[in-house]
């Protein structure tokens, strides 16, 4: 035996906790060296901050593009936290062993590399496990352990035997009889062999060091995953050190939460309910081993009963004596998490999970935050993010529930100062800066009243991953507001396309950016010179017109866009009835484009309605284009009100006209039901010429205008299809509700065995 | 073992079974039942025993008996409750068996079980010519499940009249029985317990109250997850059957199971497998029960009349038999097989032509 003491615990183990706090209690060492990067050392001053509370996370990062990133969380019952926690509280040296988290990103790096071709598996942040053995390999190693163990689960075994310990002795030689057996059961593979050799390699010799400083080995306790132990009791032997590979990085400290901590859980150090085990921990605590069931049970049913379920007392002390005798079965004495969460269900749930599943996600998940103090370990953007939050107060958003957000962009005339006259403009700028970055703190919903353009509302949630993000975002600016012009500046120059320039002008103007928008509008400018197809034109002007809208209320100053979407509506008016030259899958970009030019042009006064109107007269009325685009043009003339009844009459029927391929007239029909259904369902005169159309129609011939008018009235609803039928009804001279009646009616078979027969119809020549 | 029985009950079928694991006990039995909870679950879900091998009597969800045998534990009662044909009788009959020894202390619910079935009542002849006496007293099992501290069943409780459910209110909450007319209490011994079944789906059932429900512990028990789980259970009840049935005829093979199944499960979930199509459900339940008896069915036809291996047509009669409980039922039934079956390829067109024969 080497003397060292080697104390195997799993990365997030109430047990491991508390036994090793008591263990270092009766060892009293005098070196404490824990498994975690020794780059990491210096955040040990800012996790020992009372102000500090846990869930929190060290996350490591590149300098450079592709950004990697690293994540070690520690909860409330981290062991390694209670470590770091006691040798601050006892003065007591602590070294870290680990490979510097700079060697982990380049080897993560490279793994992503190899593996690019692969699916892309959360690259960058699933790398938190780097800790414990390697996470190509778990499934196979602990599927394998699950199948061995009674329950069936290895997450439960290792609960039942491990977390539910007598004493740190037992725990204490369990998890390194575990850790070793596991070791033996695991087959590696390439790299993982290779990154568990490195690791325990570079371990060894800290310890080594360490000893070598003249700190005799039974006073020294190293924390490590229970997988190592085995590897790093030949520390005393002398090896080289491999040189490791290097990305240059920077850490940082984030606030964690207990729902991004269960929904990574990653190796066998599974965290799936995170809430519960720190139940366990204050169990342990308070020295009451059925603390966590108790509790469990009773927030299950506090939990019922606040959403308006019955859950009585009695039912919870039945549940629970259920779940001693479950855990009896299985030769424990201690509830695990599956025999409590079983119990409930017979107990509470009256045999069906459903009923209790919002309450055991509440008990088992729950939604804390972690805390760090103000800052600390920040990177700058980070301490620009919290104190605009402040300034903003927007601070009570920042839950893992998402809220929604009214903003009012006006000023707000009452206010005493322009710094709360302008609050919720600033909120919105500073919203939509967190957009543009992509971080998924705030998202806009749709606004159902279009015209409000003073209003906007968000869904706000915060989740790590925007806290990800925003450190990632750190190699863009210092604040926020630098890195959403660099994001912007980025964008302009890394495209060719005139919209995607249109939008990040729209998105400077949101964010309240002249500057980075200026530089934008510059951009666009020289772009709108060269030739650009019709719908970039049309999604540009769109974009464009959305800033113009807005502008005013946002305190931009527009002018030099209107020019921009002068220049753009021309060019589109003219280039028109060239783009309506297409087949039918580009049509649909045609036509939406068409919707698009024909709104921005409503929405903008200065431009001239003349030139619109006459090039959508030259589509609707030529007879060489695409047939579905003229009929949409006629819609919007007819809804512009620039087409007489007598006009459409006329231009139905020769449209549809006997000669006319039937597929080119109902494509015409299409085009035209596209627009404003109301108004085509209450001009009659347009029914009588469609069904004069049909009569004259012989049978070949109809049956191919059959389909045709089939899909342009598919997405008709039924009420409109009701109206349609009235119409025809008074045509023929019949009662409306008998057509309708008649329609509706189920086919008979005779109908059945002519619509059978249409199937082998060819509609292709 | 007397063979000229119909049905044994399974603490007979089973007996090398239980005896075996009842002579490895190792670990410690609860007061009243012949062994271990542990060896209460080897018995229901499987496992070895020395040299004896235990078939598994409830294949799929051992949790779910674990729960069950658990509750029985703590001296609550237990309620199954399921789909027809979910193996809930089943389930309790064998938990009777392998906890007491002994699985008749039952009643049968019905739309007339009265109270007096539940607790007690007179031999009136007795009665008239003594006056009230323990001798003219006649016990229900639940009265004598108390008296032993054995556990009772209540087979379909949710059958029986809502104020003789409530019956059970007061025998579960104070685990004891008064006879008024004896001035007697009978207190239960320690390992009463009640199982009782109900049904979810089938017509004619009286809503359980809440009060009734807070008594027990329920436990659902749910179809068959998989298409392989199913047949599993199949394959071994029709074994078990087809032995004491003396059917003549040549087990089912795999691929006939599979089909009957495939057809099961499609037209329970209103679904192909695949989920690609959706399919008119029938009316009736179509449970795994239904496939065993159909199968077992199909034997006895080709086993009677037919060669002994079992041919399209022995399948297609049962098949009809079981789909079509109504007229509705001819109409999902025919859309089926002109969709879906006939759709299936050769294996399955024997199957698709003798189905259309009955329908045509």
């Amino acid at each position: 035996m080497s003397g060292v003491n080697f104390f195997g615990i799993r990365h997030l183990s109430p047990a491991g906790a508390f036994f090793l706090r008591e263990f270092l209690i009766e060892t009293k060492p005098e070196l404490v060296i824990i498994e975690a990067p020794m780059d990491f050392e210096d955040a040990v001053s800012d996790i020992v901050r009372s102000e500090t509370k846990p869930p929190f996370a060290i996350l490591a990062y590149t300098q450079s593009v592709p950004i990697r990133t690293i994540l070690y969380p520690f909860a409330e019952y981290s062991p390694e936290y209670q470590a770091i926690k006691w040798c601050d509280e006892n003065n007591v040296k602590l070294k870290f062993m680990d490979l510097p988290s700079e060697t982990f990103l380049a080897l993560s790096d490279e793994r992503i590399r190899e593996a690019e071709s692969d699916i892309d598996e959360n690259n960058n942040q699933d790398e938190q496990d780097g800790q414990e053995a390697a996470p190509d390999q778990k499934p196979d190693v602990y599927e394998l352990l699950s199948e061995k163990s009674e329950d069936g689960s290895h997450e439960t075994f290792w609960e039942r035997t491990l977390e539910h310990c007598e004493n740190a002795e037992a725990y204490h030689l369990g998890a390194n009889l575990f850790g070793a057996n596991v070791r033996e059961l695991s087959e590696k593979n390439g790299i993982d062999e290779k990154e568990t050799a490195l690791r325990e390699g570079c371990m060894r010799s800290v310890i080594r060091s360490a000893v070598k400083d003249g700190i005799s080995p039974e006073r020294i306790v190293v924390v490590t995953g229970a997988y190592h132990v085995e590897g790093l009791k030949t520390w005393e032997t002398d090896e080289e050190m491999p040189t490791f590979p290097k990305l240059p990085s920077l850490h940082t400290l984030m606030p964690y939460s207990y729902y991004r901590l269960s929904t990574r859980s990653g190796y066998g150090a599974g965290n799936k309910a995170p809430a519960y085990y720190e139940l366990i921990w204050n169990g342990l605590c308070k020295n009451d081993r059925f603390y966590a069931a108790n509790a469990y049970l009773s927030k299950i049913a506090e939990k019922m009963r606040v959403s308006g379920n019955a859950a009585s007392s009695a039912q919870v002390i039945e549940a629970l004596r259920l779940s001693k005798t479950l855990a009896q079965l299985h030769g424990g004495n201690i509830p695990t998490l599956r025999d409590i969460r079983d119990a409930a269900t017979t107990c509470i749930g009256e045999g069906s999970f459903a009923a209790i599943s919002a309450a055991v996600a509440d008990t088992e998940i729950g939604t804390r935050l972690g805390e760090i103090p103000e800052g600390v370990s920040r990177t700058s953007i980070q301490d620009d993010f919290y104190r605009l939050l402040k300034e903003l107060k927007l601070e009570k958003y920042r839950s893992v529930t998402a809220q929604e957000l009214k903003l009012d962009l006006r000023e707000n005339l009452r206010a005493s100062s322009e710094k709360s006259a302008f609050l919720d403009l600033n909120r919105s700028y500073f919203l939509h800066k967190l957009r543009v970055l992509g971080i998924d703190f705030a998202q806009l919903i749709p606004s159902k009243q279009d015209s409000a353009t003073w209003a906007e509302t968000w869904r706000i949630q915060w989740t790590t991953e925007c806290e990800i993000v925003l450190v990632e975002s750190a190699l863009k600016g210092d604040t926020i507001e630098l890195a959403a012009a660099y994001e912007i500046k980025e964008t302009v120059e890394n495209t060719g396309d005139i919209s995607v320039i249109a939008k990040a002008v729209e998105d400077a103007f949101c964010c309240g950016m002249s500057k980075a928008a200026g530089y934008a509008v510059n951009a666009l400018q020289a772009a709108a010179a060269d030739n650009i197809p019709f719908y970039e034109t049309a999604k540009t002007m769109f974009s464009l017109s959305n800033v113009i809208s807005y502008g005013d209320i946002r305190k931009a100053d527009c002018s030099a866009v209107e020019p921009i979407l002068k220049q753009l509506y021309y060019r589109a008016c003219l280039i028109m009835s060239a783009s309506c030259i297409c087949g039918d899958d580009a049509a649909k970009e045609t036509a939406n484009a068409i919707n698009m030019i024909n709104s921005v042009e409503l929405a903008q006064g200065f431009l001239e309605t003349e030139k619109w109107t006459k090039a959508l007269s030259e589509v609707s009325f030529r007879d060489d284009l695409n047939t579905v685009l003229s009929g949409l043009c006629a819609a919007i003339l007819l809804e512009r009100n620039k087409i007489t009844n007598d006009e459409l009459k006329t231009e139905v029927s020769r449209r549809l006209s006997k000669g006319v391929p039937a597929d080119l007239g109902a494509g015409w029909f299409e085009g035209l039901a596209m627009k404003n259904r109301n108004g085509l369902i209450a001009r009659l005169s347009l029914w009588e010429s469609l069904d004069d159309y049909l009569k004259e129609l012989d049978d070949e011939e109809f049956k191919r205008a059959l389909v045709f008018l089939r899909r342009a009235f598919a997405d008709f609803s039924s009420g409109e299809k009701d109206a349609i039928a009235e119409n025809l009804g008074e045509i023929w001279g019949l009662n409306g509700e008998e057509v309708s009646e008649a329609l509706n009616a189920p086919l008979d078979a005779a109908s059945q065995q002519v619509i059978d027969d249409l199937s082998g119809f060819d509609f292709d020549f | 073992m007397d063979n000229s029985i119909l049905r044994l009950p399974a603490e007979q079928l089973f007996e090398d079974e239980l005896n075996a694991l009842i002579k490895a006990e190792t670990d410690p039995v609860p007061e009243g039942w012949r062994m271990s909870p542990r060896s209460v679950k080897t018995y229901i879900c499987g496992g070895k025993v020395g040299k004896t091998v235990i078939t598994p009597k409830y294949i799929g969800h051992e949790r779910l008996v674990e729960i069950a045998i658990a509750t029985l534990v703590t001296d609550r009662a237990l309620l199954l409750i399921g789909e027809p044909g979910t193996a809930k009788s089943w389930l309790s009959e064998h938990l009777t068996a392998a906890i007491n020894g002994n699985s008749s202390r039952v009643i049968q619910g019905t739309a007339g079980t009265t109270e007096e079935q539940i607790c007690y009542s007179w031999n009136y002849a007795m009665l008239i010519a003594n006056g009230p006496s323990e001798q003219a007293m006649l016990k229900s099992p639940v009265f004598t499940a108390m008296e032993e501290g054995a556990i009772a069943r209540v087979e379909e409780i949710s059958r029986c009249a809502s104020e003789v459910q409530d019956t059970l209110i007061s025998l579960l909450s104070e685990k004891r029985i008064s006879v008024p007319e004896l001035s007697l209490e009978v207190p239960a011994k320690k390992g009463f317990s009640i199982i009782a079944t109900a049904n979810t789906r089938d017509k004619g059932v009286n809503d359980m109250s809440a009060a009734l429900k807070r008594r027990f512990n329920i436990v659902v028990l749910p179809a068959p997850e998989t298409l392989e789980e199913e047949m599993d259970i199949v394959k071994t009840r029709v074994e078990q059957l087809s032995g004491s049935l003396d059917l003549n005829a040549a087990l089912p093979k795999d691929k006939v199971i599979e089909k009957i199944c495939t057809i099961f499960r499609e037209l329970r979930g209103g679904e192909t497998l695949d989920k690609k199509q959706k399919i008119k459900a029938p009316a009736g339940v179509l449970s795994t029960a239904e496939a065993i008896s159909l199968l077992c069915n199909s034997m006895a036809l080709s086993g009677s009349f037919g060669n002994g291996d079992i041919s399209d047509d022995d399948i297609a009669a049962g098949l009809q038999g079981a789909v079509v409980k109504d007229d509705k039922d001819v109409v999902a039934w025919k859309e089926y097989l002109e969709n879906i079956m006939k759709k299936r390829g050769s294996e399955w067109s024997g199957l698709y032509r003798a189905c259309r024969e009955l329908n045509e």
